[in-house]
């Protein structure tokens, strides 16, 4: 009897611990600063001081994300002259997985090489992908776990709203 | 039934253990290898659905894996 | 005539599987899978059966949060099981023939990290028929690194067989399964499913009470205890997948199974997976040996007219033995989503591979050969 009591006593703190969820970065708070390679030049959040950015973390292992790649290299043309930055944060640890990726589904946005995990430690992503809006104020404006096609138009609002404020 | 019993706490508490010994929480960019389709426990629905077919048919134990099977005449 | 070529045991069908992965995430790829199983048995003394089955299966995602899958399957079935023990019938088994065909639907809901699944299945012979339908709620922590499985599945079989008296029998099972999947590292995943079943009505061979005594018990519960874990060597590229489960029913059977299997990733897209099961089970309690009233003679067990409304099976698959199944799968996949895959299996039952040798004595080593090949397309 003790030993069944202790057993329920423990099955519910463990699940209670498998249960506390990692914070990511919260809507509101700074956006961490990242320097990271790309196929040419790195990129630096710092240097995209006064622009909206939008930060995807992404894998070549993540399914959702070959969907959403068409509709960011939508965005970075049509609000890009409007000061619009897309960064797609890769978190694949091979170099090489990104590539193959990048071979059958391109991209028209600068994509940063995370492969040591330290920007993505620094935002904490939910899950892959998921997606930071970032105002030209430096404070994170909106975030998007997992992608889908019914995400668009409220991802394109959010782009919109983040423009205007940014100009005033 | 007190043989099930038994081996139902042996079970639990082993369920336990793999579920405590998992609190260190993997974080999602880390899941490149466990998303690779040899990872996963059904990579394979029809070679899983003959196979458990065959052991149905050809010995006297059986589950563990599915439920609502249906039966068949097999022999 | 089917002499003793399909029979109506309570064998089960495969039915819906908890979560494969941790994770509780909608699938957002239709997957189309074919493939066709070539299966023969034998004993040294001769041929048993052979199977040919074509079989499909389909997953569609029909929108954001339902997904759809179809599985059907076909089979040929010829040649003839033993009488009693492994005694073959005169006949070599050609010109028996039958075939069944069986198919099932699975819809599943997706509301965030929960999914609510119900199957319905029907599969159709000339002397067996079986409805059955499940339910599975499957519901993922916030991190996805722990999975809870819940599920419960009915199924009602009508057994109306071909040959001697005609009558028609129903056994219906109601089975249940509880379990939880855990990702334990960035290369490791493992799960525990406990699994119970109970099987009423009627679970005698038919044929097999035709030509020999196989009367069995209106009941039977059983249990299992499954554990499963797949380790990813990342510098060796390769899947470690091993299994162990623990079953045991109230016909006092008994048994252990293990699976070992190595996928091994190898360049220009094959995977090679070697792959080895051993099980060791013991006999129900009614079973009996192959020695013989010696008044009656075969098939009837020593005693049998001092008790002959007892239980009593001298079914192969209800002794004691140790089965080995070696196999090998070669697989590849190509760019735009298809992969082919092919896989060999060879399985035998002997007495004295059950655990601790005292597997039941006097019949023949059953043996078997399965052959898979499959091609399938992701989009």
């Amino acid at each position: 009897m003790i030993g069944r009591n202790v057993l329920v006593a423990l099955f519910a703190s463990a699940l209670a611990v498998s249960m506390t969820s990692v914070a990511a970065q919260e809507v509101g708070s700074k956006a961490p600063a990242f320097d990271l390679p790309t196929a040419t030049k790195p990129v630096r959040l710092a240097d995209l001081k006064g622009q909206v950015v939008y930060i995807d973390f992404w894998a070549s292992w993540c399914a959702p994300c070959k969907q959403s790649f068409p509709f960011m290299s939508e965005m970075q043309a049509k609000y890009g002259p409007r000061g619009f930055t897309v960064i797609g944060v890769n978190v694949d640890q091979k170099r090489e997985d990104a590539d193959k990726f990048l071979a059958t589904t391109p991209a028209k946005f600068t994509i940063g090489f995370d492969t040591t995990s330290k920007v993505a430690e620094a935002y904490q992503p939910k899950g892959m992908p998921t997606s930071f809006l970032i105002g030209a104020d430096g404070k994170v404006r909106a975030m998007h776990v997992g992608f889908k096609d019914s995400n668009r138009e409220e991802i394109e609002r959010e782009i919109q709203a983040a423009l205007s404020a940014a100009r005033k | 039934m007190k043989q099930f019993a038994s081996v139902f706490t042996c079970a639990g508490a082993l369920a336990l253990s793999v579920a405590l010994v998992g609190c260190s929480t993997v974080q999602p960019w880390q899941k490149g290898n466990l998303a690779k389709s040899e990872m996963s426990f059904d990579h394979d629905p029809l070679q899983t659905r003959f196979e458990e077919h065959t052991y149905f048919s050809k010995e006297g134990a059986s589950g563990g894996m599915s439920v609502g099977g249906g039966g068949c005449g097999c022999n | 005539m089917k002499t003793g070529s399909i029979l109506a045991a309570a064998m089960a069908l495969p039915g819906m599987l908890p979560s494969a992965h941790a994770q509780v995430t909608v699938p957002n790829a239709t997957l189309i899978q074919f493939k066709y199983l070539y299966y023969r048995d034998y004993q040294d003394s001769g041929n048993r059966i052979t199977v040919k089955s074509p079989a499909l299966y389909l997953l569609a995602p029909i929108s954001e949060s339902w997904v759809f899958e179809i599985g059907a399957v076909y089979d040929n079935i010829t040649g003839a099981s033993p009488y009693y023990h492994t005694v073959l019938s005169g006949a070599s088994g050609e010109g028996v023939e039958d075939k069944r065909a069986a198919g099932d639907i699975t819809v599943t809901k997706y509301f965030g990290r929960t999914a609510i699944s119900a199957r319905a299945a029907y599969s159709t012979e000339d002397d067996y028929k079986s409805v059955a339908g499940g339910l599975t709620l499957r519901h993922a922590t916030p991190s996805q690194n722990t999975t809870f499985t819940l599920g419960a599945g009915y199924s009602s079989d009508k057994i109306s067989p071909a040959d001697g008296p005609v009558f028609t029998r129903t056994k219906t099972t109601v089975d249940g399964i509880v379990g939880i999947t855990q990702v334990l590292s960035k290369n490791d995943t493992a799960q525990v499913n406990l699994y119970y079943a109970q099987q009423r009505g009627y679970l005698t061979d038919p044929y097999k009470a035709l030509f020999g005594v196989d009367q069995r018990p209106d009941k039977r519960d059983q249990m299992a205890a499954l554990i499963r874990w797949n380790h990813y060597f990342e510098g060796l590229k390769a899947s470690l997948r091993t299994s162990y489960r623990f079953y045991h029913d109230d016909w006092e059977i008994n048994a252990h199974t293990g699976t070992i299997e190595w996928a091994q990733e190898l360049p220009y897209g094959f995977t090679l997976t070697p792959s080895v099961r051993y099980t060791s089970q013991s006999a129900a309690f009614f079973y009996y040996d192959p020695v013989y009233d010696a008044a009656l003679g075969p098939p009837f067990p020593p005693g049998y007219l001092n008790n002959p409304n007892g239980f009593y099976t001298s079914d192969q698959r209800l002794s004691a033995f140790g089965g080995i199944t070696p196999g090998i799968k070669v697989a590849k996949s190509f760019v735009g989503g298809w992969s082919i895959d092919a896989k060999a299996e060879y399985y035998e039952q002997r007495a004295d591979w059950r655990v601790g040798g005292e597997g039941s004595p006097g019949l023949q080593d059953f043996k078997a050969q399965l052959y898979q090949v499959g091609v399938s397309k992701k989009f």
